[in-house]
């Protein structure tokens, strides 16, 4: 179980994160939907390392406390990010970054059965394997980089808004390939800001509004759920 | 005479390319602007002549106790000097400026220690001081040697970077140097070894230096300086750029001593910099725009 509570975050004056608890059980499918600025991001990179959170905050993975861990441990304790951006190793070679991505320790064992669970989710990625990232499309470089992450051996897969910028026929592809993942038994921390196609293959959800949770439910009944039609849906079912 | 400048040529940038290649590890990967670097080239060669002329070590079993010892030094530098720019740098984003200014003091450090222990006059010994017959050119064994030298150590290097998991994780850094803890590298520790790494290269160019050629306590600079301009003329960090980039500049210098006239090698040498520099600015290999 990956579990956060009362995560408090600040950037200087700025309060990005009071009081959120999330959590996300052994194979579960999370979304936390929210607008821009919601501090959707700011959680995922607080559980990641890359943020510092304020005293009193408590992130944990199986009772293990992950505060003050580096962010290059991380992944070693299972956890594995997707972030905004990609952040993608641009100049090496789809192969490359995926090696890089069985880098860590947990990983070694099995890199090659995964490796193939990855071209066989992504048949793309095998055609381009020699090919450097920085010449693909946004969508084959999403892919990458859940091929990446995938290829740590995690438990838990967090991804910062995996659809940001594609078109919806590869937003398609990649949540069917996402599905796929979830059924691997790896567990799914989504953020997201498309609605619809998250919840649908999400278990629970949470709803975020300047740096809060407002609200929490199942998926089914979120979609249904009159505040978050209001709020995403501009009122109208997409 | 042309098959001889050709030959020569080779072996020089052969050395060059070796020593660029520590350099760019230096700046392309621990982001390092590294301009005590030609003064640990000299150390080495005044090592390998120590070594050489009182201990009897010849310079290709003295390699084995100089180039540790490079990198013992260069991992202590870092821990010690450039540790503290390089966290402070993640507030301020200075470690450029900081490290040029702080190896710009090392230079003169490293520089006065050589020039009270060694003095300052021109040193040379002979080592395999015989000419071979090479496709009808004469070329001193040392050379030849050297050479040699600077093609295992460049092409074992050069495999290891880019056929290895570990040599990929020393590139990512390269690449981007923010993702690389979402993969578990711990980027300082890595930084740390590519700049040790990058000080046994920069100290294996000096002991071939000391093998064919004579050398004194402040000619540093010059090798800095031309490690610099293969560095950006092949690309920063590209090890296949500083390869190529390194045997032109060898080349280069040694048709102009030959054909035109010796005292013009290092305008030479500036004016295909600026050659480059003008017709490709990222580099002979590199990409256009933005890393």
């Amino acid at each position: 179980m990956l579990e956060v509570r009362n995560l408090s975050l600040r950037y200087g004056r700025h309060r990005a994160l009071e009081d959120v608890s999330v959590s996300v059980g052994e194979g579960e499918t999370v979304v936390i939907l929210g607008a821009n600025g919601a501090g959707k991001s700011s959680l995922l990179k607080a559980i990641a390392g890359l943020a510092r959170p304020e005293k009193g905050s408590e992130i944990t993975i199986d009772g293990r406390s992950l505060i003050g861990v580096a962010p290059h441990r991380i992944p070693e304790t299972g956890i594995a990010l997707v972030p905004e951006g990609r952040g993608m190793f641009g100049d090496l070679t789809v192969e490359e970054n995926l090696l890089l991505g069985a880098n860590p320790r947990r990983a070694r064992a099995g890199e090659a059965e995964r490796s193939a669970l990855v071209y066989d989710l992504f048949p793309r990625l095998a055609e381009r394997r020699r090919q450097s990232v920085r010449t693909m499309s946004g969508g084959e470089q999403q892919m990458v980089a859940i091929g990446r992450a995938l290829m740590s051996n995690p438990q838990y897969l967090m991804l910062d808004e995996p659809s940001l910028g594609l078109a919806p026929i590869v937003v398609t592809e990649l949540f069917a390939a996402l599905d796929r993942v979830k059924k691997t038994g790896v567990a799914l921390l989504l953020v997201e800001q498309n609605v619809s196609i998250s919840l649908s293959i999400s278990d629970r959800g949470y709803l975020m509004e300047a740096g809060r949770i407002v609200g929490a439910d199942t998926a089914e009944a979120l979609k249904t759920d009159a505040a978050v039609q209001q709020a995403f849906l501009g009122g109208s079912a997409a | 005479m042309l098959l001889t400048a050709l030959i020569s040529g080779l072996v020089l940038g052969g050395t060059y390319a070796l020593v660029a290649m520590g350099l760019t590890l230096q700046y392309g990967i621990s982001r390092i602007m590294n301009l005590a670097y030609g003064e640990i080239t000299i150390f080495a060669a005044f090592s390998a002549f120590i070594l050489f002329s009182t201990f009897g070590i010849n310079p290709l079993l003295g390699m084995a106790i100089v180039l540790p010892g490079a990198f013992v030094f260069g991992y202590l530098i870092y821990g010690v000097m450039m540790q503290p720019l390089v966290s402070r740098s993640s507030r301020t984003g200075s470690l450029e400026v900081d490290s040029i200014l702080a190896t710009f003091g090392l230079l003169f450090v490293i520089q006065g220690v050589m020039l009270i222990t060694f003095g300052s006059n021109y040193t040379s010994y002979n080592y395999l001081n015989f000419g071979v017959n090479v496709l009808g050119a004469n070329i001193a064994a040392n050379r030849l040697l050297a050479f040699a030298l600077a093609i295992v150590i460049g092409g074992v290097l050069f495999l290891v970077l880019t056929r290895t998991r570990w040599g990929t994780t020393i590139r990512a850094i390269a690449v981007a140097p923010a993702s690389a803890p979402l993969v578990g590298i711990n980027v300082n520790r890595t930084a740390r070894f590519a700049f040790a790494l990058g000080t046994m290269l920069a100290a294996s160019g000096g002991v071939m230096v000391s093998m064919y050629q004579t050398f004194n306590a402040s000619m540093g600079v010059v090798f800095t300086m031309k490690a610099l301009v293969i560095v950006i003329m092949g690309g920063l960090g590209n090890l296949m750029g500083a390869l190529v980039a390194g045997l032109l500049l060898g080349l280069v210098e040694t048709f102009v001593a030959t054909y035109v006239d010796p005292g013009l090698t290092l305008a030479s040498t500036y004016l295909i910099f600026l050659v480059v520099l003008l017709w490709k600015p990222a580099g002979l290999f590199g990409k256009a725009a933005g890393r």
